[in-house]
């Protein structure tokens, strides 16, 4: 024993010894990837991917496709070789004509070092994942259909227990038929217990009868019940043609919970129409690829792009390979939740604008809403309530300041003509 | 015997309210159906909302672009492509035609916290919220960035892809910029008008010099 623990000790040492070492230098590379990833996001990924063209081509590779002294050159001042002519140089500049490489003096070369150090320690990360990556996937992939789709399991659980339900009742069936026969089969046998059988039935028919005829317990159950009908009644009425809490399932799952919420993006950046017009507007699909030309949420879907997102694509015939948008497109049909009538005339600008109302006030906490449901009544008494209390900011509005001038006019004794009172605008006639 | 129905009642009543508490306490309030509707046709409007369906159109659609070769009533036009040479032009042609005022600063100001701070940053630093780090606390889960923008300020000295310092834009290729988008950045030019795009080119020509 005492022989093989020696053997060990000898071997332990040199070997413990590499590994630190190799350890060391391995955490240094890494040191210098990670530094490289930083610089990476904050300079090169605007218009690069290390995997797939982007606006930029694509980087994978990019340490065996070129030499490293072309490359920090290159990333120091590409358009100062691109102007003395460098071959490699003229050749991207044909291959992407709508972007140009930016110059990037600050970066020190090694710093560009490690960029290129992060992009090869990435190449690897990928090797190394495709290599097991056979079972990994199909496992993954299992994972995401049962997180995917809660529903189908229920659908298929409720099918089980209704055909469990079936089973059960075809079994008491059958165990009901034999029994039937063996009583048949033995009438003699137990001729008491038939009568027995229809004593307790009676008793409750007569117990029934006895709280029938008793009059206060009817009293109670008729009141109980016209109580009953009339609240539902009465609530339904109220209710009817008006559409508060209505979540309608969107042809695109949408959260503002996510974009207004968490991304902090302004209604007005999407809703602008809500500042200059009657209407909030929709976006057009083109504010959307404001971010989802770069933004694909691939991460949720194991490196596939959303199929939420791939709805806009759609929508727009964008190819996401060529970055170009085709001639076969057709609008998302968004459904509308809040409706006001006709009847109604409502201006969201005046107000947004004029009376400074926040979206919330009437949209409720919009920014925490994974789905968007109608939050205010939008009934006539709703807005009624509002406009008794609200008070009326006159300062700096041309309107009020007409009107309160027309007031110290009369309050003078001074005649107050139409034309004080905005009585010559074109569009008191001709609207 | 009457001691024993009274306390049977009370249980039952009990119960009824139990069941119709429980009922009623179910949901979030909200609903799939817009519940019962009384001549829906008054709600329809007669008019065609911009966002609305429109049988008229071969393609469905109310929002119609301009045929082909018209120019809508005040409609300013940009006679600048969206090519690098046309970039450049316009940034050596024009000039923002606003007079440098307070309310027009604070117009800029405002729209570029709506319009651009969200990549941009609050100070034109490519530190914008959605290029941060930051997750969806119902799903946790990590929400991916958008890459960060080239920094306006001056004191950063970072590069524009097209040539010059970020500091250095003019005026002429900030607006054309606004108009077309570049690189990952799209066209801002349906969300603001004109005078809303210069507004905030003259804010960013302020941010640049941080």
């Amino acid at each position: 024993m005492r022989h093989i623990s020696l053997i060990f000790e000898r071997v332990a040492k040199p070997i413990s010894v590499a590994l630190v070492l190799l350890f060391a230098v391995s955490s240094l590379q890494a040191q210098d990837a990670k530094e490289g990833e930083t610089l990476f996001k904050a300079n090169c990924s605007t218009c690069h991917k290390v995997f797939g063209k982007f606006l930029g081509p694509e980087l994978a590779g990019v340490n065996e496709r070129r030499e490293e002294d072309w490359l920090l050159k290159w990333i120091h001042n590409a358009p100062s070789m691109v102007a003395a002519g460098d071959p490699i140089a003229l050749e991207l500049d044909a291959q992407f004509p709508t972007s140009m490489m930016t110059a990037f003096p600050q970066l020190s070369e090694t710093q560009i070092k490690s960029i290129l150090l992060y992009v090869k320690s990435e190449e690897d990360k990928k090797a190394a994942a495709d290599a097991g990556g056979g079972a990994a996937g199909g496992g993954s992939g299992a994972v995401a259909a049962a997180s995917g789709d809660a529903s189908n399991f229920m659908i298929l659980g409720l099918v089980a227990v209704i055909i469990l339900a079936f089973a059960v009742i075809l079994v008491l069936n059958k165990v009901i038929r034999t029994l039937e026969r063996v009583i048949d089969n033995n009438k003699e046998l137990i001729p008491a217990e038939g009568e027995d059988e229809e004593g307790p039935r009676k008793d409750y028919l007569g117990k029934l009868k006895k709280l029938a005829k008793n009059k206060k317990l009817v009293f109670f159950a008729v009141l109980m019940v016209a109580i009953f009908l009339g609240s539902a009644g009465w609530k339904t009425m109220w209710n009817v043609g008006v559409h508060q809490g209505y979540k309608p399932v969107q042809p695109i799952k949408f959260s503002h919970q996510l974009h207004a919420g968490v991304n902090q993006i302004e209604c007005q950046y999407c809703h602008g129409g809500a500042y200059k017009s009657k209407n909030a507007s929709i976006p057009s699909a083109n504010v959307c690829m404001n971010c989802h030309k770069a933004i694909t949420a691939s991460d949720k879907y194991g490196g596939e792009l959303s199929p939420e997102i791939a709805k806009i694509y759609r929508a727009l015939d964008y190819d996401p390979e060529t970055m170009e948008y085709g001639p076969d497109q057709r609008p998302i049909e968004w459904i509308r939740i809040h409706n006001l009538p006709d009847f109604a005339y409502f201006n969201h600008s005046q107000h947004v604008v004029v009376a400074g109302v926040e979206c919330q006030t009437c949209h409720g906490p919009i920014e925490t809403m994974a789905e968007v449901y109608q939050y205010s009544p939008l009934t006539m008494k709703w807005c009624i309530d509002c406009h008794k209390e609200t008070e009326v900011n006159h300062e700096g509005n041309a309107y009020y300041d007409q009107l309160i001038a027309a007031h110290e006019q009369l309050k003078k004794g001074e005649k107050v003509t139409a034309a004080v009172l905005g009585g010559l605008e074109c569009g008191k006639c001709h609207y | 015997m009457l001691a024993m129905n009274k306390m049977k009642l009370l249980s039952a009543v009990g119960a009824a309210v139990a069941i119709a508490a429980v009922v009623t306490s179910c949901g979030d309030g909200t609903t799939r159906s817009r519940g019962w509707e009384f001549s829906r046709n008054m709600y329809d409007p007669l008019g065609y909302n911009p966002d609305q369906p429109n049988p008229n159109f071969a393609d469905g659609k109310t929002a119609q672009t301009p045929p082909a070769g018209t120019v809508p009533v005040g409609f300013e036009r940009f006679d600048y492509a969206n090519t690098t040479d046309d970039y450049i032009r316009a940034g050596e042609e024009l000039v923002n035609p606003l007079e440098r005022n307070e309310a027009n600063l604070a117009k800029g100001e405002a729209l570029y916290h709506v319009y651009c701070a969200v990549c941009h940053g609050p100070e034109g630093r490519g530190d914008g919220s959605i290029t941060k780090d930051r997750t969806l606390e119902a799903e946790s889960r990590q929400l991916e960035n958008f890459p960060p923008p080239p920094s306006y300020a001056q004191s950063d000295g970072i590069n524009s892809s097209r040539g010059g310092t970020m500091a250095e834009l003019s005026d002429g290729k900030i607006y054309h910029t606004i108009v077309y988008g570049l690189n990952m950045m799209g066209s801002h030019a349906s969300q603001l008008s004109p005078e809303e795009r210069w507004q905030v080119v003259m804010y960013v020509r302020e941010l640049q010099k941080k």
